[in-house]
């Protein structure tokens, strides 16, 4: 009952401000944005497309093919030398060419080829020519079917390309499925889906961490010594505080759960393991948060340092790339952090499908973080209150 | 009756030294007792033992009979403490930080929002219930500093210097205020380095230097202590040797000399100045004495602090 009067007043101060509501909300979700737009082209390939100066239909439907191609990404240029100088400045992986006589060409029965340009030292130009080949080859089955059913029957070209169409649609698809050998990825899919849980677990662990500030001024506004000459033991302060930041980091944690999925369209995995791992990573920032506010002398050093080392300790940890990509030993040093083991299990719970059970390690491993942060948090305030009366 | 503060024999030492030597006090119900002394005297670390947020290295606190100590016990729930420093919450409400404090005390929702809008008109803040502490003048703050320890309708209060830096319209309230509480009941301890809010306000004052309780008593029984007489300075045009002397010859005179630099003033020593003013002033007449100015120095706390411990209280 006491403690909870504490924890009111913490959320009521909180909530109330608009910095914290903008580190809480608005700043994460603009880089969730920012960063899921810059990385959600990453498995497009980039295609230039010179449309043939006089199109005919068959032209106008390969422009259009390649548009619509889940993996691509086409930008159309007027002339040829344009695309070449976006090509040059690695603004594309590759430019296309429709050709000008491709549908006097097909309706003469003519073999036709369609130019592909890459820069020889750009990475990504062979597997676009190979994208661009597949939706190539898809319209030119779709031409040789028309061109074998009008030679055999008689019938006009563009009557049997028709049919050919309508064929097309009504078959069965033959489709290639991937499947990643032993369902393991080590990254999370990208675009929103990477950064809106890793901006949670930086974003979660930096205001916790920043929060502390609120705890130092209390501190320092003497409230804390006073409330020690009620009726009050200094445990129950501590505990009050400690539920005011959890609810608020839990708090913060379903508003970006929230707004990933339902703007964003994240599937955060199976729900109940969301749940805790939410429930356990709002703890490991809890813990952050109240011995920041026991260690700190002055509100200006918890928003100096905490969010510079939140910020350390989330590029540490893998918010800010996968550590799939860092060499062994710096992988190895980010799981000192906590940050790392959160990234691991959503990235098990996103990427692999993964249950509860999938990320019992994880959990495990972030729950221990939690215990030692909360214990030495409790511990430290709470001898800060009773040694120096509340200040 | 019995007291509601106990205090008997507190020490209370900070390594190599000792900020309370064995300071014993008592407060009866209704009585506001002053805790007099220079700023370093200990009376801070006095009220913080009293209000339990000190472990005391020797001696006892008891409130209305009930042990106090630094753990949460049922005292500490009969005590209103309201610090020197504003300590509230300066970014919620008035009424937000009263209705805090008063849930630290374990009011029923009820009983706290009456007591509540009790406080806020008790502290003249009803129209300012809404308003957030940081936009509340000086003053304000201090009276709802004072309004914060009494939510629970203490049966001490403990007050350590709520006028420090205060506007003096701001003081004279809050002197009102503590006026009233004794009158009400409450018993009220009181610590100031101002002698004029002690003689003006306590029942009883005690006087510490050095960590220890020096003297105490009523003021009058202080100010009796030192049996110091009132001194009188005319400043006059006309025959003043005659008039000096005339003064000389006057019962309750024990002195009177002429002075100042331009030889226009008398002095005089002399028990009970104002009962004998009219005397005098009457015999300036009769001698065709012109008065132009008349001070008069009357023994007060200051006068005693000055005889008991041979210094001057100071800010």
């Amino acid at each position: 009952m006491t403690a909870l009067a504490v924890t009111g007043a913490t959320l009521a101060r909180v909530l109330r401000d608009r910095t914290a509501l903008f580190f809480m909300v608005l700043l994460p979700v603009a880089i969730i944005v920012v960063i899921g737009v810059t990385v959600s082209g990453f498995d497009q390939f980039r295609i230039g497309l010179v449309p043939a100066a006089q199109a005919g239909p068959v032209a106008r439907e390969l422009t259009s093919d390649l548009q619509e191609a889940p993996g691509l990404r086409t930008r159309t240029y007027d002339t040829p030398d344009d695309a070449r100088t976006a090509l040059r400045r690695a603004e594309l992986d590759a430019v296309v060419m429709v050709p000008n006589g491709l549908d006097a060409d097909v309706r003469a029965g003519r073999s036709v080829s369609v130019p592909v340009l890459v820069e020889p030292s750009g990475s990504a130009g062979h597997g676009a020519v190979s994208s661009v080949s597949a939706v190539v080859a898809e319209h030119a089955a779709r031409l040789q079917a028309a061109r074998f059913a009008s030679d055999e029957t008689g019938g006009p070209f563009d009557d049997t390309l028709a049919l050919a169409r309508t064929a097309e649609r009504t078959a069965s698809p033959i489709v290639v499925r991937s499947e990643t050998v032993n369902g393991q990825s080590d990254f999370l899919p990208l675009g929103y889906s990477y950064s809106t849980p890793t901006m949670l677990v930086l974003f979660v662990f930096i205001n916790a961490l920043a929060g502390g500030a609120a705890i130092v001024q209390t501190r320092r506004t003497g409230v804390y010594a006073r409330a020690l000459a009620a009726p009050v033991a200094a445990r129950t302060l501590v505990f009050g505080e400690t539920i005011a930041y959890l609810l608020l980091a839990v708090l913060q944690s379903l508003l970006i759960v929230g707004i990933g999925a339902l703007a964003f369209d994240v599937a955060w995995g199976d729900p109940l393991a969301a749940g805790a791992l939410v429930t356990v990573w709002a703890l490991v920032g809890t813990g952050a948060g109240v011995l920041a506010g026991a260690l700190f002398r002055t509100p200006e050093q918890v928003h100096a340092i905490g969010p510079a080392l939140g910020i350390g300790l989330g590029m540490l940890g893998g918010c800010m790339w996968p550590l799939a990509l860092v060499p062994d030993w710096l992988r190895s040093a980010g799981h000192a952090v906590p940050h790392a083991w959160a990234v691991d299990a959503w990235t098990t719970l996103l990427s692999r499908d993964g249950d509860l059970a999938a990320i019992l390690r994880d959990l495990g491993v972030l729950a221990a973080f939690a215990t030692a942060l909360l214990t030495l948090a409790s511990l430290s305030l709470r001898h800060r209150l009773t040694t120096s009366a509340g200040a | 009756m019995k007291n509601v503060l106990e205090c008997s024999h507190l020490v209370r030492r900070f390594g190599e030294r000792t900020a309370v030597d064995d300071v014993s006090l008592s407060i009866a119900p209704g009585e506001t007792y002053g805790l007099l002394g220079p700023n370093g005297a200990g009376k801070t670390t006095t009220i913080r033992m009293v209000c339990g947020l000190l472990r005391p290295d020797a001696g006892t606190v008891h409130v209305a009979g009930l042990p106090v100590n630094t753990a949460a016990g049922p005292a500490k729930q009969l005590i209103g403490f309201v610090p020197q420093d504003v300590a509230l919450y300066p970014d919620l409400s008035v009424r937000e930080n009263l209705r805090f404090f008063g849930r630290l005390y374990r009011l029923p929702r009820r009983r706290l929002e009456r007591r509540v809008d009790e406080v806020l008109h008790l502290i003249d803040l009803g129209g300012r219930a809404r308003d957030r502490v940081d936009s509340l003048s000086g003053g304000m703050r201090r009276r709802l500093n004072i309004g914060a320890g009494l939510v629970h309708s203490p049966t001490l209060l403990v007050l350590d210097e709520p006028t420090v830096g205060v506007d003096p319209q701001s003081r004279h309230a809050i002197l009102e205020s503590v006026t009233r509480f004794g009158e009400e009941g409450m018993a009220v301890l009181y610590t100031t380095h101002y002698m004029e809010e002690a003689e003006r306000l306590c029942d009883r004052v005690g006087i510490i230097d050095r960590g220890g309780l020096v003297a105490e008593g009523t003021p009058r029984e202080l100010v009796a202590l030192v049996a110091e007489r009132d001194r009188v300075r005319l400043t006059a045009v006309g025959g003043l040797t005659a008039y000096a002397d005339a003064c000389r010859r006057l019962a309750r005179v024990e002195g009177a000399a002429r002075s100042g630099d331009k030889g226009d003033v008398v002095e005089l020593v002399v028990k009970d100045a104002r009962s004998l003013l009219p005397d005098l002033l009457d015999l300036a007449h009769a001698l065709d004495v012109g008065i132009r100015s008349v001070e008069i120095d009357e023994p007060d706390l200051e006068a005693v602090f000055l005889h008991l411990t041979g210094t001057a209280l100071r800010e």
